[in-house]
C-alpha cells in the first residue's frame, strides 16, 4: 500500500504544478509499471490490495488492445466516471467511498485472477478506454480524488459475477474442481470458512481476499474420493490381497513384524529422496518368546520405543543409506536385543528398589512395618511362637499386601484408598 | 445500610452487628445447628452438622497455639469457639474410644484438599483428648520447623545435627500452657547434662525441663528432645495416655528451605526437632494415638493441587508411617453447609440484603463449592 501511496503523492504533486495537463502516457506507464510488479509473481495467488492492484492493471493492460493508443478523447462523463472509479477503487485500495461495490469489484477481478473470462469484456474495454481519458485530463484525481467523486452515482455499473460456489452441485465432482495442490480459491471453495484475528466485537474475516487462508497448506485435493480415485489409478500396479489374510488377528499371527517404508514420487529431474531410506519395524512383545525377567530386561534396554498401552516396540532406523541395509539393521537391532534379554549378568543382581518397574511388597519396607507391628500386637497379647510365615500367610496380611500394591501401582484413587484403608483396620484390629 | 463495598474491620462489625435496617428474618431456633453438647466425648452421628462450643477458658489452656488463623479471628469477632462436628471427626473418635492401648499406636493420617477442614478435626480430636485427661503433644505445623529460620546452630548433642532455638522455645511454651499438670507428675528416669555445669537430675520433675529449655534457649531443642523421649518412654506405663497431634506431617519427610553455613541444603533428618518428632510418629510405643493431618498449604516443593498421602508424603514418608488409616475429609455435605450458613446468618455475619435469600444461598454454595475456606472468605466481605 505505500507503493500506491507514494505514486499518489507523486502524481499530486504533478497536479500542482500542472493541473490538467497530464500526459496520459506517464499515467498509464505507471499503472502499467505497478501493474508488472505485482501481477507477473502473483497470478491467481495474490493478497488483497494486490489482487486489486494486479487486476486492476490487468484490466487496464489486457483488456481488449492494450496496443490500442491511449486516446484523449473526454469521453461521456459517466463512462469516465464509472471505470475511472472503478480504476481508483482498485488503486486506492477501496479507501473512496465504494462508489463501486467491493463485491462486484473484487468478483470482476477475482475471476480475471482465477483465469475466467472477463466478466465483461465491455467492463475491460471500457475501463481501458477511459483510464486514460481520465488519466487525460483528471489523471491524478483517480488516486486521490475519490473525495470529489463520491457524490456522483456511477451510471456504469457493472453486474458483478457471481462466484462460482452458487453454481456447483451438491454431488459435483469435487476432484475437477481441485485436482491438485492449489492455493485456496475462495470463490471456487463452497465453504462458509471465516479466519484470522477477530475485530474487537467483531468475528474473524471471512473468506474473501483472506490471506491468511491462502498461506496455509490446504488438503482441498486429498478428499476421500479423490484419494479413491488415485487408489482406483494405482491398483493396476498392485497384485491382489492373499485371501488367506482375511482379519487383523490372522495378519498378526502370520507376520507378527511389521516393516514400513516410504516411497516419495516429485517432479524434477532426480528419482531419488533421502527420506526413502527410513525403515520402521513394529512388533508385539506379546509375540517374542520371552519370560518375565527377560521382558523387563527387554523395556529396560529399548528405553522409549515401547508402548506399554499397546504392547508395540518401534523400531525406526535410518542410519544406513539404502533401505535394505536399515532393514537389515533392524533385523539385527531385533535378534540382539532378544537375545540380550534372556541373559543374566552379573551386576543384574545388584538391581535396587529404585530400578524397580513396578511395586513388589516382598522385602519392602511396607511389610517389615507390617510384620513388626503384628509381632508387637501378639507380643502385647502375649501370645508367643508366631512365626512370620504364619503372619504372612494370614488372610489380613495377604489383605493388605494386596491393597498395598494396588496403591502403589495404580495410583491413588477413591476405591484404592477405602481399600487401604479397611484392610489396615483389620490388620491393626482397629474397631469403631 | 450498611454499604456492601464497604470494608468493615472484623472489630467494628462485631459492634455493629445489631445495626441492620434490614429485619434479619433468623427466626430460626439456635437448636437447629447448635447443640449445647460442649464435650466431645458425647458427640454422635445425631450432633453431625451442628456446631458446639468451647468456653473461651478452655480454649485459651487447651489451644495456645494448634487454631487456624482464620478461626482465632472468627472467635474474636464473635466471641465464642463455636466448632462444627463433622463425620472424619466422629470417625476418629469412635476409634479412639474403642483403641486399645495395649497395643501399639495406631496412627491416623487426616488428608483432603485445601481448606476442607483437616485442622479443625484434629483440633475437635485434641479437645477431646485434652477433656478425657490425655497428654497432648500438639504441633501446630511442622512446616514451620523446616522453613524460614534465621538461627540454625549446630547441636551440641551431636555434632551432625542442627538446632532450631527460636522455634523450640516457642513450642516448649505452648505446651508447657496445655500440659501444666502432666509436666509436674512426669518424673525423668535419667540424668540429662546441659553443657559443662547444668544438669537435671533423675526423678525430677520433667517442668524443670521444660524450664530449662526456656531460660537457656540454646538448648531449647534438646529439651525437646529430652521432653519426647521421656514421654514415649513412660507412656506405656499406662498413668496417661498420649495423643501425639502432628499437623503438615508431610513437612517431616520433603525438603527443607534451610541451608547450612558453606549454602549447602538441610535435609530433614539433619534437625532435632524433626529428627526426634519422627521418632514419635513412629508406632513402637503404646499407650496412645498418633493423628496426623497432611497440609498442602505450608508445604515446600509440592505442586497445589496435591493432596493425597502418597503425593505429599512421598516415598519415604509413606513407608515411616505405613501402616496408617487414612481419613479423607470433603467438603461440606448440604446439611453442614446449610448449619455453617445458618450460623452466619445468626451472627448477623452476612450482612448483604441478598444474601438472606435462597437465592444467596444457592449462590453462596455455588461460589464456594461447600468448600469451608471459599465459603469463610466469600462471607467476609458480604
Amino acid at each position: 500500500m505505500h507503493r500506491v501511496g507514494l505514486l499518489v503523492c507523486l502524481c499530486r504533486a504533478r497536479t500542482r504544478f500542472q493541473p490538467g495537463i497530464f500526459p496520459a502516457q506517464s499515467s498509464t506507464a505507471a499503472l502499467r509499471d505497478r501493474a508488472r510488479e505485482p501481477c507477473g509473481s502473483s497470478r491467481g495467488r495474490t493478497g488483497p490490495a494486490g489482487l486489486r492492484e494486479g487486476g486492476a492493471t490487468a484490466f487496464a493492460h489486457s483488456g481488449p488492445g492494450p496496443s490500442r493508443p491511449p486516446s484523449r478523447r473526454a469521453g461521456p462523463r459517466e463512462e469516465r466516471g464509472g471505470a475511472g472509479m472503478a480504476a481508483r477503487c482498485c488503486q486506492a485500495g477501496l479507501s473512496c467511498g465504494a462508489l463501486l461495490s467491493q463485491a462486484v469489484l473484487s468478483q470482476a477481478v477475482l475471476s480475471r485472477a482465477a483465469g475466467g473470462a472477463p466478466a465483461t469484456p465491455h467492463w475491460g474495454r471500457a475501463a481501458f478506454s477511459s483510464a486514460p481519458a481520465v488519466s487525460g485530463r483528471e489523471g491524478p484525481q483517480p488516486r486521490e480524488g475519490s473525495v470529489r467523486r463520491r457524490g456522483r452515482t456511477p451510471q456504469f455499473v457493472r453486474s458483478a459475477a457471481p462466484p462460482r460456489t452458487e453454481r456447483m452441485a451438491v454431488d459435483q465432482d469435487w476432484s475437477s474442481v481441485y485436482p491438485t495442490a492449489a492455493a485456496f480459491k475462495p470463490a471456487s471453495v463452497p465453504l462458509p470458512i471465516r479466519m484470522g484475528y477477530p475485530v474487537k466485537r467483531g468475528v474473524p474475516p471471512p473468506k474473501e481476499g483472506n490471506l491468511e487462508l491462502i498461506k496455509i497448506p490446504n488438503f482441498l485435493h486429498l478428499t476421500p474420493p479423490a484419494i479413491k480415485k488415485h487408489c482406483a489409478a494405482l491398483k493396476d500396479f498392485c497384485t491382489e490381497w492373499p485371501s488367506a489374510l482375511d482379519s487383523d488377528e490372522k495378519c498378526e499371527q502370520h507376520f507378527p513384524i511389521e516393516i514400513e517404508t516410504v516411497d516419495y514420487v516429485s517432479s524434477g529431474t532426480s528419482i531419488r529422496n533421502p527420506k526413502a531410506r527410513v525403515v520402521t519395524l513394529r512388533v508385539k512383545l506379546s509375540n517374542l518368546n520371552l519370560d518375565d525377567h527377560a521382558k523387563k530386561k527387554f523395556i529396560k534396554l529399548v528405553g522409549e520405543r515401547y508402548c506399554q498401552k499397546t504392547d508395540v516396540l518401534t523400531i525406526t532406523t535410518d542410519r544406513c543409506p539404502l533401505r535394505r541395509q536399515n532393514y537389515d539393521y533392524g533385523m539385527h537391532l531385533l535378534t540382539v536385543l532378544y537375545h540380550e534379554s534372556w541373559k543374566t549378568e552379573k551386576w543384574e543382581s545388584e538391581k535396587s528398589e529404585e530400578d524397580m518397574e513396578e511395586y513388589i511388597w516382598e522385602n519392602s519396607r511396607s511389610q517389615k512395618n507390617a510384620l513388626d507391628t503384628l509381632l508387637r500386637i501378639k507380643a502385647s497379647e502375649n501370645v508367643s511362637n508366631v512365626t512370620e510365615e504364619e503372619l504372612l500367610a494370614s488372610e489380613v496380611v495377604k489383605n493388605y499386601r494386596n491393597s498395598v500394591t494396588a496403591l502403589k501401582n495404580e495410583g491413588e484413587t477413591e476405591s484404592n484408598m477405602s481399600q487401604y484403608k479397611e484392610s489396615v483396620k483389620k490388620l491393626l484390629n482397629i474397631q469403631a | 445500610q450498611l454499604d456492601r463495598g464497604c470494608a468493615l474491620h472484623t472489630a467494628a462489625r462485631g459492634g455493629l452487628s445489631s445495626v441492620s435496617s434490614q429485619d434479619v428474618p433468623a427466626q430460626r431456633p439456635r437448636a437447629i445447628f447448635h447443640t449445647s453438647e460442649s464435650d466431645p466425648a458425647k458427640h454422635t452421628e445425631q450432633h453431625e452438622g451442628r456446631l458446639y462450643n468451647i468456653p473461651l477458658e478452655e480454649v485459651k489452656a487447651v489451644f495456645p497455639h494448634g487454631l487456624p488463623h482464620r478461626f482465632q479471628q472468627q472467635i474474636q469477632t464473635f466471641n465464642e469457639a463455636r466448632v462444627m462436628v463433622r463425620k472424619p471427626a466422629l470417625e476418629i473418635l469412635a476409634y479412639l474410644k474403642g483403641s486399645n492401648f495395649a497395643h501399639p499406636a495406631v496412627r491416623y493420617v487426616i488428608y483432603g484438599e485445601r481448606g476442607t477442614g483437616k485442622t479443625m478435626t484434629l483440633c475437635h480430636v485434641v479437645h477431646y483428648c485434652s477433656r478425657q485427661g490425655w497428654l497432648v503433644l500438639h504441633v501446630p505445623d511442622a512446616h514451620l520447623w523446616v522453613k524460614n529460620c534465621k538461627e540454625l546452630f549446630q547441636s551440641s548433642y551431636n555434632k551432625d545435627r542442627l538446632d532450631q532455638p527460636l522455634q523450640a522455645s516457642v513450642w516448649l511454651k505452648n505446651f508447657k500452657t496445655s500440659n501444666e499438670r502432666f509436666l509436674q507428675e512426669i518424673k525423668t528416669q535419667k540424668k540429662y547434662m546441659w553443657g559443662k555445669r547444668e544438669s537435671t537430675e533423675e526423678g525430677r520433675p520433667l517442668r524443670e525441663v521444660v524450664e530449662q529449655g526456656l531460660a537457656r534457649v540454646r538448648s531449647a531443642s534438646d529439651a525437646v528432645g529430652v521432653v519426647l523421649r521421656e514421654i514415649k518412654q513412660q507412656s506405656h506405663r499406662g498413668s496417661f495416655r498420649l495423643l501425639v497431634a502432628v499437623d503438615g506431617v508431610n513437612a517431616l519427610w520433603g525438603r527443607t528451605t534451610l541451608s547450612k553455613e558453606d549454602k549447602s541444603p538441610v535435609s530433614p533428618e539433619e534437625l532435632t526437632l524433626v529428627h526426634n518428632l519422627r521418632k514419635m510418629v513412629t508406632n513402637d510405643w503404646n499407650g496412645g494415638a498418633i493423628v496426623t493431618t497432611l497440609s498442602q498449604t505450608g508445604s515446600l516443593f509440592k505442586p497445589s493441587s496435591a493432596y493425597t498421602p502418597q503425593e505429599l508424603l512421598g516415598k519415604e514418608g509413606f513407608d515411616a508411617l505405613d501402616p496408617f488409616v487414612p481419613i479423607p475429609v470433603p467438603n461440606y455435605s448440604p446439611r453442614e453447609f446449610e448449619s455453617c450458613y445458618g450460623y452466619y446468618l445468626e451472627r448477623k455475619w452476612l450482612q448483604h440484603e441478598k444474601a438472606h435469600t435462597e437465592d444467596g444461598k444457592a449462590e453462596l454454595q455455588f461460589l464456594s463449592g461447600s468448600n469451608p475456606r471459599q465459603l469463610d472468605r466469600l462471607a467476609g466481605p458480604l
